[in-house]
């Protein structure tokens, strides 16, 4: 059965965004990132444009991260206070990130640095985290280099001012160091165009050293409210968020979230990290692809990302 | 006497010689042509899927070609260029920006118009690609330059379903002096809301003779179009609604999910 988009003007097959919706849930429900990497492209590739198919995305998202967030709460998977944190830190990230944005523009060749940021961004840290789930899985010996490692770091963070403790991660640092780091995602994500989910949970895991089952759920609470934002912004200013399109693929993220939460927690963090690991290299692949191979279209859509 | 006979004859052969070029030209000076759609009226409802454009009538002269162009009014189009940079990343490198241009282009003929029409009159009735070139203003360099992007965006819009040309799908039956013509052409769901007008030509010996024009509308109806005003006009209160109903499904799906055990 076809529906017509009145938003994207164009008509789809509801299976196909249903679908979609599902698998992309599963994986945020999953992982606890939004999915947004995977989802606008593929929405790109159904006739959906651009611009459309961003703005559809973070409303789907808000669906899909406060069905996650609600089923990792249940089990006490979300660090509420860190959220918080990390969130306030993302606000002024994503508000630094748009002026360095006018700024690349300004500059001359934004697109190409953005790119290249994105590609250099995703290889490091797929790379990083295969390498080391798999060391860890493999070796156990390598659990304990990797703790000495970061005990440097560690000191260096025990001595910032302003400590807390984080009791559903089990973690102390300073306020600054999450809202630093929400910070810094912000203003990547803000400058790459995307949520920065695969971004948070790696940092959330090597630098806070919170345990990955709270990370996923706390992760899915942050991008709830990102998401929030972008969804209005979008409305409100480019009027591009399609409520059909956003429905049809709720339907299904919503629920694939929760059976993402449910399978996630059958599986071990180190699981989790290496199948997230593959995913990001996959990305990044897919990425150096469209990069390097000539386009059967040099056209597209004003807008998006 | 000798001077009047003479005057006289070459009266009625001047009179015969008028008459006869007259004659010649009859089909033109008669040449007519009506057109008449269906189903001018397309509405947009949720499950809209495409629709179809009928157009028929006749003309005359009955040995006339016929081409039928069905577009959108001119206007402005704006299209991200993709470019090589670094020599080997393919990556935006810029916007096109054409004037004068339809947003849809329908081209439909009795046989190729190259072979039936002039190019002095395919530029002045903007019929095919280019014509269209010529008519429309592009933010590039004439030359090499403009003729690579206008034919990337021609295969851009053709790859979106909004331009297309096609030869032999106008039906044609002879009757006496004239020939009615009809076309059931396939409209596609991706032409966008608006007023499109269906242009008729009668064509002879290269040369357009007759034009007759029908306009179709495409129109969002019902929920489709209380949406897509709401989006325009309502935005804050969309944008809203759109968060609401989104939290909404999220708490819904996980409530579900808790009775019935599944997250446990």
């Amino acid at each position: 059965m076809f529906l017509y988009l009145p938003v994207a003007l164009t008509s789809i097959n509801i299976l196909l965004p249903v679908g979609l919706g599902l698998l992309v849930g599963v994986l945020s429900g999953l992982f606890g990132v939004g999915g947004g990497f995977l989802m606008t492209p593929l929405l790109i590739m159904l006739g959906i444009p651009s611009t459309v198919a961003a703005a559809t995305d973070s409303n789907q998202i808000v669906a899909a991260s406060t069905s996650g967030t609600y089923a990792h709460w249940k089990v006490g998977n979300v660090d509420f206070k860190m959220g918080i944190y990390l969130l306030v830190g993302g606000f002024v990230g994503g508000l630094l990130g748009v002026e360095a944005i006018k700024v690349l523009r300004a500059m001359g060749n934004a697109d190409f640095v953005i790119k290249i940021t994105y590609v250099v961004m995703l290889g490091i840290v797929g790379t990083y985290m295969f390498l080391e789930s798999l060391s860890s899985m493999r070796n156990k010996k390598s659990e304990k280099v990797t703790e000495q490692k970061e005990s440097k770091i560690s000191i260096f963070l025990k001595s910032l001012p302003f400590q807390t403790h984080f009791e559903k991660s089990g973690v102390t640092h300073s306020v600054l160091v999450p809202i630093f780091l929400g910070t810094v995602v912000g203003i990547l994500a803000a400058i790459m165009g995307v949520g920065g989910g695969f971004l948070m949970v790696p940092i959330m895991f090597y630098v806070l050293r919170m345990p990955m089952h709270v990370i996923v759920g706390t992760s899915l609470f942050q991008i709830l409210f990102t998401c929030i934002e972008v969804t209005f912004l979008q409305s409100y200013t480019n009027h591009t968020v399609d409520f059909t399109l956003a429905v049809l693929l709720l339907l299904g993220s919503s629920i694939g979230a929760q059976v993402g939460a449910v399978f996630g927690r059958k599986l071990k963090g180190e699981q989790l990290k290496i199948l997230l690991a593959l995913i990001v290299l996959a990305v990044t692949v897919k990425i150096i692809f469209e990069l390097t191979l000539t386009p059967s279209l040099l056209l597209s859509q004003a807008g998006g990302h | 006497m000798r001077y009047f006979i003479s005057t006289n004859r070459f009266l009625i052969i001047f009179g015969l010689l008028m008459l006869l070029s007259l004659s010649v030209s009859m089909d033109d000076a008669f040449a007519e042509i009506t057109a008449n759609a269906n189903h001018d009226h397309i509405t947009i409802d949720s499950f809209y899927h495409g629709s179809t454009v009928s157009i028929s009538g006749f003309s005359n002269p009955s040995d006339a070609d016929l081409i039928i162009k069905l577009t959108s009014p001119d206007g402005h189009q704006s299209l991200r260029k993709k470019g090589k940079v670094a020599s080997f990343l393919w990556m935006n490198t810029g916007e096109l920006k054409i004037e004068n241009v339809p947003n849809a282009y329908f081209l439909y003929s009795t046989r190729r118009i190259e072979d039936i029409l002039s190019r002095e009159e395919m530029d002045k009735y903007v019929i095919g690609y280019p014509a269209l070139v010529k008519h429309a203003t592009i933010n590039v360099p004439a030359g090499e330059e403009k003729t690579k992007w206008f034919n990337e965006f021609i295969k851009f819009k053709e790859s979106s379903k909004l331009f297309n040309t096609s030869v032999g799908k106008i039906s044609t039956i002879k009757k006496d002096r004239k020939q009615d013509y009809s076309i059931s052409a396939e409209w596609p769901y991706q032409a966008p809301p608006g007023n499109y007008t269906a242009q008729v030509y009668a064509v002879k010996d290269k040369k357009v003779i007759e034009t007759a024009a029908v306009n179709v509308l495409v129109e969002q109806v019902g929920v489709v179009k209380s949406l897509a005003d709401m989006a325009k006009n309502n935005a804050a209160l969309y944008g809203l609604i759109s968060i609401a109903v989104a939290l909404g499904a999220g708490f819904g799906v996980g409530m579900v999910f808790r009775k019935s055990g599944g997250a446990h």
